[in-house]
């Protein structure tokens, strides 16, 4: 090896070989995030989750119930027999907001959600959604990897796996957490599981005052490591890398690991550039109603999402909620067991405003059509207060998830629940089938989209799931 | 109508051909969804064994009765949600009346060859399952006599047969690089390194391989693969991820069995019943930490109140167990049989569950390991409290202080208000008691009883919830312990932390008798232990003498605070202490009393110049007994499984559905094992006998299993790659072996070794099979499956990460003890870790000893592949992707330990061209190329040693192995 001068290595340092890499030429025969044809036509290019951790009442929300109001005050099971999560059940309690019509479909949809109910013809509704646990941490685990124990990958992570990515240069899978905190679970609900680790989601800070993402720049005492030293330091690591792999050709991992160096350099621009807002219109602001202490947080969410999707990341997570604490004044999340009026209240008019906002922001971009929103949480809530006070207990038996864009009909809704809304009645669900639907719409099956572990080919879906076929368009 | 018509069909028609009209239809209808594919609803029909088996609902063909042949029932049903096949029209009313006709006559079947071959389960035939083939069979088959085996004799017969040679032996610095990070996870010195290149002895290697095994590195290297099996962590999981803070016994043991060469067998009996064992041998006892590795949910198991949701719990536990067992010694994946039978390999759903019938018994929690040293430390500690406590009576009596009411509790202790126990636990949020119900307190005499008080009034209402215990020392997440200027956490004070909702009533006549008061007075700071700027809090502090308010604070807020000073007459009885939580809720409540005392009402008398001697003597004393306290250790204890009362009675559920019971099953295993009987006894068999004669049979010598998955799993380590690629799973689902031979040598010379895992080890290492350079690559064996080379490796998480102390000087090699916290924890209904950049020698030690978390993995970790501890890990994934490379570039630590490095650099090595030739060996034991040299130097001119250092530990050299 001829020994390189400075010159000469900022030389090859921005010539061809760079030139090359920055293309991704050597790093696409190993790359596992490198595009892959999906099974069948995709209708939804990318996927905007928001997940609402604590369990969202149905009763108060999306589901209309008149017979629960006719039974007010009335005891929900007199014979005293059933035991929920944390309570004997208390009297019925009807939905604590009116229900209006809304659109042209004429859903019913509760005053919790003025903004949102404005644009029910672009939304589907699943009404019959169940899960397998009452209890937060292994719901959350089942909504995400469809499996109440942890230690599955998450649909996100399934996602990516499938299809790759389709941003050159920033994460496929991104989450938003709440900046209140982590939800019930922690972060291995958007964990990959067993899944190779490239293919977990990334943890997108929400906190604008720290870097997007960890370790992306040196900081504190480091912070001075950037520029022309940098630089230099970085084509040292080149040479030493590149002399390396020379000896070693048939070791294909060299190269890859040489590109992922490259593609870390692409990520230190293109990260700082989707997180920064400041080149959003006044308009824009305004709609996700950043500047409230309150609403904004999620707003900000919600338009890092778009900002995300419209640079070709492939699934997006967003949070509204975080974990449990022991009774703060509102609740940390939607897990509302003794105040519902304060804690819904608190975190609907959250919801609402940054759902509808993104909803509206997508539709005018016209990026609603490519991408698939997602709405759900890990259980419903119950109809019957809890207790003798003003909240409601956990509800796996029923609760509802809904979807826009990408390939759903909007204005429609699937299954029912019976008419106190305890319990699924009609096309009971799980979340197999919600997961199953939204790997229709971007294109895989859900019975081929395998990987195998321990014994097993796993699936997103076990052994269940069928694709909801009349909320697709 | 259509059904009178099939009748007069059925009725009228002549008896059907089977193989003419049946055989084909069944094909052609029925096959889809109930044959070798699928058997919806349990049934096959595609062979003769299976059809008269019937499926779930029962029997499909009941020859001579169509009417109770479910095949027939639902082919001819008018019910379309009944009717089969379920799409398309349904069957002809023809077909059906033939169907019915075959089988009113009798439903016979002729035997064709499908039908025969069914009738053996192809799962019994499983080359894993079949005894390990003996010695002068494996030696015969390469036409060598049983001392002439060896690794490279088996390997090079296949590559002989594949006309492939070997790769040639590798230079010896890769060698001992390549051994170094194997057994050790850590790259070798470069003194080592140099020493070997020079070492003239022929058996240099195998020299350097026993002095190598012989490190305890190996241990702490080799236990990382066994713990990654047993999903080993130091936390719960799931939603309230609380710690676990005995585990890491059982992490030492194994490293410590490791190191020992414990045979392989006593360490799988060991960590199944060592328990049942050696009872009174601590490292069997902590052996059994192994059944409790795993994840655990404590919301399920325990705050929940709807019995359902426990038995969910407790069936995702015994699971987990059962699971882990087999798998982890004998590589097959059970769990598939908890809804059905296993549809691969030969374990019948009743069989999975006879495992839980092993297991049913014991839960995880935490156990002591020797009853014994745990009953001397317990009364020690009694007998020194008890001392204290008459010497700080007679401190006060004498020197008319008053009463310390916080010193009546044991030194760092708190009051467990749900039993009135003294515990050094920091007990957590509950909301499971009942409100005003008294609890006594056993070991504090002047203490009546603790309670949750909820009115009536004046006393408040409250949410009937409360947080930690009544204390001496700060609670749990208490942020301050000042009050105006004064730290009462400090020297010469005291305090008595009670959070909301507690209440505490002290025993007056008791007290006055042995501090020697009469009148008094009960003086103190009352505020909160937490930061005024905090988000704003209410709670309510009461105070009664015999029942009656004496005095009261409502709504406090957390910038406020208040003195106390209560006359408590002569002949008052009991004197009561009340935190509420102002109606808020209790969140932040941290109320506490700085100095609490109760002092003579009629002031302070002056001592005598004797009792002045005898106080100083007794303070010294005090002094001396509370050092000795402080420096009891706590009684040692294990998270591991604990026998709990009568074995519960297991039975099959179906579709593994808990609410769902089927036959009940006795304690067991697998029926096609021929070594030794797979039951276990009935459902009367105690517990422990029944996990005993599970770790019997699982290492009985005539398992063909156990043994073949060991060697397996440390081929693979050895080789990145297993002769068998799936190590934990050697079902039909798996993989074939490359080599059946080779691992039925190395299992033989296992157990003929007395299950020696080292002399495994040395078989391997000393081959010249691992000795082959890695490079180049075989056309026709890409994946190098039959080993004409080594395979490349890139080291994993921890080795990396260790490898980047030891290089940087800052390796902390001290060994076991309780796992080190890179985080900062903040106690919750849900515990927060934050993690912290390693800046300290406690945070340097080995990554094995990381106190390993569940919810929250360690980010840099998970970025370098550290698998997630809820899942069994017999092999990493490794992946490469641009966060690994932003990791290892900018992460702190990275980039602090690479200032380590210049600095040790630069202390030990004066000159600069020394300075580089030494960062090159250290990183990568050896020197730069010339042409490197003269790169590195111009970095190093231009920018200091600290970015050459950085790039080193970035270079693909440094996490590769050749």
């Amino acid at each position: 090896m001829k020994p390189p001068s400075r010159r000469n290595l900022l030389h090859s340092f921005t010539g061809t070989a760079l030139a090359s890499l920055l293309h991704g030429e050597a790093l696409s025969a190993r790359n596992p995030l490198a595009p892959k044809p999906p099974h069948h036509p995709a209708k939804a290019r990318a996927v905007i989750q928001i997940f609402c951790p604590g369990g969202l009442s149905h009763v108060d929300s999306w589901d209309y119930k008149p017979e629960l109001t006719k039974r007010q005050g009335k005891p929900f099971d007199a014979e005293g027999k059933l035991q929920f999560f944390a309570s004997k059940p208390g009297n019925c309690q009807q939905g604590w907001w009116p229900f209006r019509q809304h659109g042209a479909c004429g859903r019913w949809i509760s005053d919790l959600f003025p903004r949102l109910a404005g644009l029910v013809d672009d939304m589907a509704f699943i009404h019959s959604m169940q899960s397998k646990s009452a209890l937060h941490g292994p719901a959350m685990f089942m909504a995400n990897s469809g499996f109440i124990l942890p230690g599955f990958p998450s649909m996100g992570s399934w996602v990516t796996y499938g299809l790759g990515s389709s941003s050159a240069d920033l994460p496929a899978f991104v989450v938003l957490p709440d900046p209140r905190g982590l939800p019930p679970g922690g972060v291995i609900n958007w964990g990959a599981g067993f899944l190779p680790a490239v293919h977990q989601g990334t943890t997108l800070n929400t906190d604008p005052a720290r870097p997007p993402i960890d370790d992306l720049f040196p900081q504190d005492e480091f912070a001075h490591l950037k520029g022309d030293a940098e630089r230099q330091s970085r084509e040292f690591l080149q040479t030493l890398n590149r002399t390396h792999a020379a000896s070693r050709q048939t070791n294909t991992e060299l190269e890859a690991r040489i590109a992922a160096y490259a593609l870390a350099a692409r990520l230190q621009l293109s990260a700082p550039e989707a997180t920064d807002l400041r080149g959003e219109s006044e308009g824009t602001r305004k709609l996700y109603r950043l500047e409230h202490p309150d609403i904004g947080p999620f707003g900000r969410q919600c338009l890092l999402a778009r900002r995300l999707v419209e640079r070709g990341v492939r699934f997006v997570q967003i949070y509204c909620g975080a974990e449990n604490t022991t009774a703060k004044k509102v609740r940390p999340n939607w897990d509302s067991h003794e105040d519902l009026v304060r804690d819904h209240g608190y975190w609907g008019q959250i919801l609402d405003s940054g759902a509808a906002a993104l909803l509206t922001d997508l539709k005018s971009r016209g990026l609603l059509d490519g991408t698939l929103v997602i709405c759900t949480t890990e259980f419903g809530r119950q109809p019957a207060a809890q207790g003798a006070g003003k909240g409601r207990d956990h509800n796996p038996g029923a609760f509802t998830a809904w979807m826009a864009g990408g390939g759903v009909k909007g204005g429609t809704a699937h299954g029912h629940t019976d008419d106190l809304g305890f319990k699924a009645a009609e096309k009971p669900l799980f979340c197999y089938d919600l997961h199953a639907t939204a790997l229709h719409l971007l294109g895989l099956d859900h019975e081929k989209l395998t990987f195998y572990n321990n014994g097993i080919n796993r699936r997103l879906t076990d052994v269940h799931g069928h694709v909801i076929k009349d909320i697709i368009s | 109508m259509r059904h009178l018509v099939i009748w007069f069909l059925v009725a009228t028609s002549a008896a059907a051909d089977f193989e003419r009209d049946i055989r084909p239809l069944l094909q052609e209808h029925c096959v889809e969804c109930h044959g070798p594919r699928k058997q919806k609803g349990g049934l096959r029909l595609d062979a003769k064994p299976f059809a008269f088996k019937g499926g779930t609902d029962g029997s499909a063909i009941v020859a001579g009765r169509p009417s109770q042949s479910l095949l027939y029932q639902r082919i001819s049903s008018r019910d379309d949600d009944e009717r089969m096949p379920p799409h398309g029209p349904g069957l002809t009313p023809t077909q059906i009346a033939a169907v019915g006709s075959w089988i009113e006559s009798g439903a016979i079947w002729p035997e064709n060859d499908a039908d025969r071959a069914a009738a053996v389960d192809p799962r019994r035939r499983h080359w894993s399952v079949q005894p390990l083939k003996p010695v002068p069979t494996l030696a015969s088959s390469l036409g060598l006599t049983p001392q002439q085996l060896s690794v490279d004799a088996f390997i090079s017969a296949k590559l002989q047969e594949h006309h492939l040679v070997p790769a040639p032996e590798a230079d010896r610095r890769t060698l001992i690089r390549r051994l170094s990070f194997d057994l050790h996870g850590l790259p070798p010195s470069p003194e080592r390194v140099a020493q070997f290149l020079q070492d003239p002895r022929p058996d240099a290697w195998e020299l350097l391989v026993d002095e190598f095994l012989a490190s305890p590195h190996y241990g702490e290297r080799w236990a990382r693969h066994w713990l990654d099996i047993a999903h080993y962590a130091d936390t719960h999981g799931f939603e309230r991820d609380q710690l676990r803070p005995n585990a890491w016994r059982y992490r030492d043991y194994v490293i410590d069995s490791l190191n020992a060469d414990k045979p392989y067998d006593q360490f799988i009996r060991e960590q199944i019943a060592g328990d049942v064992l050696a009872p009174t041998d601590p490292k069997c006892v902590i052996a059994t930490g192994f059944l409790a590795a795993g994840p655990w949910d404590f919301v399920g198991q325990v705050e929940t109140r709807s019995e359902m949701l426990r038995r969910a719990a407790r069936a995702g536990d015994l699971d987990d167990m059962v699971t882990q067992v087999i798998t982890a010694t004998m590589g097959l994946t059970i769990n598939c049989a908890r809804c059905h039978d296993h549809k691969l390999d030969p374990i019948t759903q009743a069989e999975y569950y006879s495992l839980w019938a092993v297991f049913a018994g014991v839960k995880r929690g935490d156990r002591e390991v020797d009853p014994a040293e745990t009953r001397r430390l317990t009364e020690t500690k009694r007998t020194l409290n008890e001392d204290l406590t008459r010497k700080r009576a007679l401190i006060t009596k004498l020197a008319g202080e008053g009463v310390q009411i916080a010193k009546l509790i044991p030194d760092e202790s708190g009051i467990d208000l749900r039993d009135g126990s003294v515990t050094k636990k920091k007990s957590g949020y509950h909301k499971d008691l009942t409100p005003n119900h008294k609890v006594s307190v056993p070991a504090i005499a002047a203490f009546q009883a603790v309670f949750v008080p909820d009115g009536p009034a004046p006393i408040p209402k409250t949410n009937g919830h409360f947080w930690d215990a009544i204390a001496n020392r700060p609670l749990n997440g208490q942020k301050s312990t000042r009050l105006g200027d004064t730290d009462y956490a400090g020297a010469g004070h005291s305090m008595l932390a009670m959070h909301a909702n507690s209440g505490l009533t002290l025993d007056l006549p008791i007290l006055r008798e042995q501090f020697g008061l009469k009148a008094m007075r009960l003086t103190g700071h009352l505020g909160f232990g937490a930061s005024p700027e905090a988000a704003s809090s209410l709670a309510d502090f009461t105070v009664l003498v015999d029942g009656e308010v004496k005095f009261q604070r409502l709504k406090l807020r957390k910038d406020e605070n208040a003195l106390l000073d209560v006359p408590v007459p002569e002949n008052a009885r009991s004197l009561t202490l009340i935190t509420t939580d102002g109606g808020d809720g209790l969140n932040s409540d941290l109320l506490f009393l700085g100095d609490p005392k109760l002092v003579a009402a009629s002031g302070q008398t002056h001592p005598s110049p004797a009792d002045s001697a005898l106080l100083s003597q007794l303070r010294t004393e005090s002094q001396q007994i509370e050092a000795q306290l402080t420096s009891q250790p706590e009684p040692p204890k294990v998270y591991a499984i604990v026998p709990g009362g009568e074995t519960p009675v297991v039975k099959v559920l179906r579709r593994g559905n808990p609410e769902d019971e089927a036959e009940q099953v006795s304690p067991g295993a697998f029926a096609w094992a021929g070594h030794a009987t797979a039951s276990f006894g009935d459902p009367s068999t105690p517990e422990s006998q029944r996990r005993l004669a599970l770790a019997r049979w699982i290492t009985h010598p005539d398992n063909p299993l156990t043994a073949r998955v060991i060697v397996n799993r440390l081929w693979h380590h050895h080789f990145g790659q297993g002769l068998v690629n799936t190590p934990s799973d050697f079902g039909i689902g798996g993989d074939q072996p490359s080599h059946p031979d080779l691992l039925d040598f190395l299992a033989r010379d296992l157990i003929g070794g007395g299950w020696s895992l080292m002399r495994i080890h040395r078989q391997i290492l000393t081959s010249q099979t691992y000795r082959q350079s890695s490079g180049g690559s075989n056309p026709t064996d890409t994946a190098n499956r039959l080993l004409s080379r080594q395979n490349p490796r890139r080291i994993d998480a921890e080795s990396l990460r260790d490898a980047v102390l030891l290089v940087s000087g800052n390796l902390n090699s001290e060994r076991g003890g309780p796992g080190f916290k890179d985080f900062n924890y903040t106690e919750a209904y849900a515990p927060v870790y934050d993690y912290i950049t390693p800046d300290q020698p406690g945070l340097w030690k080995r990554s094995i000893y990381r106190f390993v978390v569940r919810t929250t993995p360690h980010r840099f970790m998970t970025t370098l592949d550290c698998p997630d501890p809820a899942n069994l890990t017999p092999a990493r994934n490794q992946t490469t992707t641009a966060l690994q490379a932003l990791t290892l570039s900018n992460n702190g630590f990275m980039l602090r330990q690479a200032k380590s490095l210049a600095s040790r650099i630069e202390r030990e090595t004066p000159q600069l061209p020394a300075r580089i030739d030494r960062a090159f060996q250290l990183c990568f034991q050896r020197p730069p190329s010339p042409a490197e040299r003269q790169a590195a130097q111009i970095l190093v001119l231009e920018q200091g040693l600290f970015p050459l250092c950085r790039m080193l530990l970035n270079a693909n050299e440094f996490v590769y192995l050749d």
